[in-house]
């Protein structure tokens, strides 16, 4: 017989057990004669120390006890897996639909997480990364643009010497190096820094040495460090390239070091695109100022990066920047604020102008999981419905309500476990994807990963996921009554209207996401359509451009050089032009729809000169060849540049409309003269003619003032050149390249590619979240399609009996199809309803990224809620057809 | 086929078993074997313990003066150390304990050995064998 009291058992056990034995020693010596107390006595002497003994026992039951209970719980643990397996296998269409919708889900989701984390989460490459800072120039009505302006020489010097919260820094400006190894000359992405950089940054080269101080010097030989991707492409990662000289642009370069892997600082998507610093930086050589540096305030041409001294906040050093700023204000401007200085981190200023569409992109995704969890957990709630009578079994046989709980957490964990795996997956692929939508114009791209962040996030849906649908499923098998379920009953008895109507809900919700995410893509893809039908200003088609960087050394001198710049391009253009199938040919320094352009201030002769950074700007572009007939715009007055302007003819420029109609309203610009502060000589331009306006930093921008400047009069040294063709423009590029090298053979053509794609390139960010709201909403619908289909089904199913009983009495099939037809109308009204309100809420997220769209265009709305309405009447169509052929004898019979 | 248990019984086709209780029960044994196998004293007792259960269950008292009446008392051996070794090997798997109604009357705790205890007494006897031969040899060389 088992002793079971409970109170204290293990105790008393030892305990007991001890006893006993010294009770048998007791009598052992009791036999041999002892009296009762020394054989008490004799028995405990001969036992030792019982107190200690029991408590060593009593340790040893403790620690068997937690063995025992951990070795239980695995084992029911495992039970349990086993179980929910083989129950998944035996059901392989609920097993894929549910598999399949957690999988896109969670796909989605990790997808867009990954990308959110490797552009706004992810640290930076770098040696902590949150102290290193851009300090950049304001300017107000200065040269038309932004909040963001590069520094000169002299203002860089100011700030590394009169700004103590900054410990380091460096400057750099962007240079386009070819190298002419042997075989084919290729253009390489350089930087030209002050010897600094990299120690800011906290980066040493993998192999060899950092520049130092003397190799910032005006006369030191030329060195230079490559990126470790040009060292593996064109060295085959050969390490005695250290120490060798390289010809870059003509010039010996000694290589002292190679950048770690995956290092190329500055990344042009980090940076503002003005810059136009390239995608990744290849090679850097060190930045001399030289006399006309430091003598020049304004040529504005530096970036600056700077380290915070330790334990000095963003805010101290932007408040020294603000002093310094007010400083030069006061000295050059006249003090009226309209020049200043401040910093920003290097991570903000990655992800500032990416940062509120990705996370908008984040809710919406999250919208999708949450629709598609929704189905899955109605998909096993209807399952378990199934299930209802072996539960019922179950139960009536003793299996405790936690014990079936847990079985049913398994289960529905291990689907979601099985979703996430194939989320990440998928989130592998669909990140892939979304970057090629992209390309090159997401700043961090490289940082974009699936890390152990993405895996976490995945795995923390699958486990909330699976949380919810086992705590769903485990209530709703709770509330089934068992004794009709035991006795046959059907899903008659089952669902009560709590639950039912509960189901509702979570369609009626589910249609009302779709409905905001497929209101959202609708005005953007209304804004996209709008933007892409903007007149540019030139003709996109038939038009092929490639860009031509002649080599300029470290000593560029553009009076010395020019002429040459001048002689090569004319020539070059000239050549062009008469090729095959070209119909005119140009060059420009700066194409339209490509960044922001450079510009500069200018005065117009015979009017009272403006303060400094106070009179009129524009934009201002170098041409060469027939650029305007070249490009398809349309000159309005006057004439464009010819053969006959030369470097010792009177100079001339051209203006764009908006300068016209700006600066000479209700005149005539032709005739007068104005001074542009970008000419390298001083003296007067006349205007010759007057062209169309284009669209230069995008499409959605309205075009600000611009003049054009011949090249022959103020000589440049990076062109693109544009061809006009009949027929395929791409076919007369090869024929280009025979010109050019026979021109100049150590040049390349970089950035070959048509005037339409220079176009579709302007749109690439809102064509991205266009594609991606536009997927995930049309996702969201189907997903919220399936549901209502599955709730209308189940419902019918439900009501066979009542349906066969209102036909048997005689009810028309159209009063049924209308009843079911109803149900289902209801149901998408109410969603359609809250979708709307929802989306007019939601919508006020996307202003900034609308062109010519209101956030509450009623068009779209409306389009949008019949789309839904439409479709969901659709989906509810299929079992009301079903319902009519309800045969009404066989509902009647059947339980 | 369902097999219905208790509470916390097995629902499962015993086809399919992994026999987690068998793993973890070797993976523990062997951690003890290694640490067992330090302590000369320890490992002796615990063997003698295993040989006098091993032709039916007994409770600690009558083991213990098994090891007392068959080593006559050469092994003298403070018999509280006997319970903490018991408790020990039971935790180890070796052995089965049940309370039972004693010949006395009186309720006692039965030891049994278990098929794994078995198995650790023919391989603890035949190493203990081994052993004393091998000392004897060394011992019997003259000097």
């Amino acid at each position: 017989m088992r002793r079971s009291f409970r109170f204290n058992h293990s105790k008393r056990d030892v305990a007991d057990e001890i006893g006993f034995h010294l009770d048998m020693r007791t009598r052992e010596f009791i036999e041999r004669g002892m009296s009762v107390e020394e054989a008490r006595r004799a028995a405990a002497a001969s036992f030792g120390d019982v107190a200690a003994i029991e408590a060593e026992c009593r340790d040893q039951r403790a620690m068997r006890a937690r063995e025992h209970a951990r070795r239980d719980m695995l084992q029911g643990l495992s039970l349990d897996l086993r179980v929910a397996l083989r129950s998944l296998w035996r059901r392989p269409a609920f097993t894929a639909a549910a598999t399949l919708t957690l999988t896109l889900g969670i796909g989605a989701a990790a997808a867009v997480f990954a990308i959110v984390s490797g552009v706004l989460v992810r640290p930076l490459p770098y040696h902590n990364p949150d102290r290193l800072v851009m300090v950049w120039l304001t300017g107000s009505e200065v040269h038309g643009s932004s909040s963001q302006l590069p520094l000169s020489a002299p203002t860089y010097l100011d700030v590394r010497h009169d700004v103590p919260a900054l410990t380091s820094s460096a400057a750099f400006r962007s240079w386009s190096y070819t190298i002419s190894e042997g075989n084919e000359p290729e253009q390489v992405d350089g930087v030209r820094v002050t010897p600094a950089l990299l120690a800011t940054l906290g980066v040493r080269p993998a192999i060899g040495r950092d520049f130092t101080d003397p190799d910032g010097t005006p006369n030191a030989p030329h060195v230079v460090i490559i990126s470790d991707a040009l060292w593996r492409r064109r060295w085959g990662g050969d390490p005695s390239v250290l120490g060798k000289r390289i010809s870059l642009s003509g010039e010996r370069f000694t290589v002292i070091g190679i950048a770690p892997r995956g290092f190329a600082f500055p990344r042009g998507a980090e940076l503002p695109s003005g810059l136009q610093f390239p995608m990744r930086t290849d090679v850097w050589t060190p930045l001399t100022f030289g006399e006309d540096d430091l003598k020049n305030r304004w040529t504005l041409n530096l970036a600056a990066v700077a380290r915070l001294r330790d334990g000095v906040t963003l805010a101290a050093a932007d408040a020294q920047l603000a002093a310094l700023g007010q400083r030069l204000d006061a000295q050059f401007a006249g003090g009226k604020g309209q020049i200043a200085m401040h910093a920003v981190t290097v991570a903000d200023q990655a992800a500032a102008p990416v940062r509120r569409t990705l996370l908008i992109l984040l809710g919406a995704v999250a919208l999708v999981l949450v629709i598609a969890c929704v189905n899955v957990a109605n998909l096993l709630i209807a399952r378990t419905s199934a299930r209802a009578r072996e539960l019922a079994v179950r139960t009536a046989l003793g299996a405790g309500g936690a014990r079936l709980a847990r079985q049913l957490v398994v289960e529905n964990t291990l689907l979601a476990a099985l979703g996430a795996a194939g989320g990440i997956v998928v989130a592998a692929f669909a990140t892939r994807v979304m970057l090629a939508l992209v390309p090159g114009q997401l700043p961090r791209a490289d940082d974009i990963a699936v890390d152990w962040r993405v895996l976490l996030a995945a795995a923390a849906c699958a486990v909330i996921a699976g949380i919810i649908f086992g705590v769903a499923a485990a209530v709703h098998a709770r509330g089934a009554p068992l004794a009709p379920v035991l006795s046959g009953g059907s899903a008659r008895a089952t669902s009560g209207l709590a639950r039912t109507s509960g189901r509702r809900l979570l369609v009626g919700a589910q249609i009302a996401f779709s409905l905001v995410l497929l209101v959202g893509a609708g005005l953007l893809a209304a804004s996209f359509v709008r933007l892409e039908r903007v007149d540019p200003g030139f003709v996109p088609e038939h038009a092929v451009t490639a860009r031509i960087s002649l080599p300029i050394g470290a000593t560029f001198d553009p009076k010395r050089d020019g002429p040459a710049w001048s002689a090569f391009f004319t020539r070059l253009v000239e050549r062009a032009g008469v090729l095959p199938n070209v119909t005119a040919a140009g060059a420009v320094s700066i194409l339209p729809l490509t960044g922001d352009p450079e510009s500069s201030g200018f005065a117009i002769e015979g009017r009272p000169p403006a303060a400094p950074g106070q009179g009129p700007g524009a934009e201002y572009f170098v041409l060469a060849g027939d650029y305007f007939r070249a490009m398809g715009m349309r000159l309005l007055t006057g004439r464009g540049f010819a053969a006959a302007d030369r470097a010792e003819t009177p100079r001339v420029i051209i203006v764009s409309r908006e300068l016209e109609r700006r600066y000479f309203p209700g005149d005539h610009a032709i005739g007068h003269r104005i001074q542009c502060g970008c000419d390298f000589t001083p003296g007067s331009r006349e205007i010759v003619g007057v062209v169309d306006d284009v669209r230069v930093t995008g499409l959605g921008e309205p075009p600000a003032p611009a003049v054009y400047l011949p090249e022959t009069q103020m000589t440049y040294p990076q062109l693109s050149l544009v061809m006009r063709t009949t027929g395929d423009p791409v076919g007369t590029i090869p024929a280009l390249r025979r010109e050019l090298r026979a021109l100049a053979p150590g040049v390349a053509l970089e950035q070959v590619r048509t005037l339409r794609d220079v176009f579709s390139a302007s749109l690439a960010r809102q064509r991205f979240s266009l594609v991606l709201i536009g997927a995930f909403a049309i996702a969201a619908l189907a997903l919220a399609v399936v549901g209502l289909y599955g709730v209308i089904a189940l419902s019918v199913g439900e009501r066979r009996r009542e349906l066969g009983v209102r036909l048997a009495l005689g009810a028309r099939p159209v009063t049924v199809l209308r009843l079911v037809l109803g149900e289902g109308a209801r149901i998408a009204a109410a969603g359609i309803v809250v979708g709307l309100a929802g989306s007019a809420l939601a919508t006020r997220l996307l202003r900034g990224m609308l062109y010519d769209v209101g956030p509450a265009d009623a068009t779209v709305y409306g389009v949008a809620a019949l789309i839904v309405g439409i479709v969901a009447l659709a989906s509810a169509w299929l079992p009301a057809r079903a319902a009519t052929r309800v045969d009404p004898a066989l509902a009647l019979r059947s339980d | 086929m369902l097999a219905l248990g208790a509470k916390s019984g097995e629902w499962g086709s015993p086809l399919v078993d992994i026999g987690l209780n068998e793993v973890y029960t070797y993976l523990t044994n062997a951690c003890e074997r290694r640490m067992a196998g330090s302590n000369l004293y320890t490992g002796t007792l615990d063997l003698l313990i295993l040989k006098a259960v091993s032709w039916g269950p007994r409770h600690g008292y009558a083991i213990g003066r098994w090891i007392r009446e068959t080593t006559e008392d050469v092994l003298v051996v403070q018999e509280g150390v006997l319970y903490p070794a018991l408790h020990r090997l039971e935790r180890r798997g070796l052995l089965k304990e049940e309370w039972r109604r004693s010949e006395t009357g009186r309720d006692a705790k039965y030891y049994t050995l278990t098929a794994a205890g078995r198995r650790e007494l023919r391989a603890e006897t035949s190493r203990w064998i081994e052993h004393t031969r091998a000392v004897n040899r060394a011992l019997a060389v003259a000097t």
